[in-house]
């Protein structure tokens, strides 16, 4: 399932979200091109959904049976994602008589390798505001990264 | 839903530039947001969302009540 939430680089071709109406005309054009047969939520204007669960733009939740959080990752990666439900599911199934799974928590850095080319191609999607921002936001975030 | 929405937290939510929002801290509040979210082991918080294509309702709990849910969130890019 999947969440529209607000669009992270809004431009010329794609704003920003100024009514429901519009939010919803975007997710409905975002679905057209981009061919996600999940179904797709639509959260509120405000984005309620969104700041309950941490208001990262591309982020990717699991629920158990019951509605126990059982992954939660600020980042969006299917490879990982695939291999966690795999343990999850597989500590829900048969187990040796006599033993008990007993959930832990864990937390740890993952890696990614951004796509820029496809990145820079939704950008351009957007709008040509879309590009010049995200350029000057990348200066910012080297100046905050300092010398 | 409309533009009785459209208030001030939806309008600073739904910011008009991504540079002015990284520049006023926007990026950094995000994360802190996300790590003060509701952890592993803890409750999810339930909603009900309209679902894209009918409008129907959909509770978030009536998702997860017969199998493990899998939530991403997201937009165009």
């Amino acid at each position: 399932m999947f969440i529209y939430t607000r669009e992270a680089h809004p431009g010329e071709n794609v704003p920003h979200h100024d009514s429901f109406e519009r939010k919803l005309a975007c997710a409905k054009l975002l679905a057209e091109e981009t061919g996600i047969g999940r179904d797709i939520l639509v959260d509120d204007l405000a984005g309620t959904v969104h700041f309950a669960y941490g208001l990262m733009p591309n982020m990717t939740w699991v629920i158990g049976r019951g509605g126990r959080i059982a992954y939660k990752a600020d980042w969006t990666s299917a490879a990982n994602v695939e291999a966690f439900l795999e343990r999850f599911l597989a500590a829900r199934g048969e187990h040796p008589p006599g033993t008990m799974p007993v959930m832990y928590e864990s937390q740890q850095a993952e890696f990614r390798y951004p796509d820029r080319k496809r990145f820079m191609q939704r950008l351009r999607r957007n709008g040509p505001r879309a590009v010049a921002e995200f350029e000057k936001a990348q200066e910012l975030w080297a100046h905050r990264a300092g010398p | 839903m409309g533009e009785a929405d459209a208030g001030d937290g939806a309008a600073a939510y739904n910011y008009a530039r991504f540079d002015d929002y990284v520049a006023a801290g926007g990026d950094v509040a995000d994360e802190a947001a996300f790590w003060a979210s509701p952890r592993a082991g803890q409750a999810a918080p339930d909603f009900a969302l309209p679902r894209l294509g009918d409008g129907g309702s959909v509770s978030l709990s009536d998702l997860w009540r017969s199998r493990p849910l899998v939530m991403e969130f997201g937009s165009f890019t």
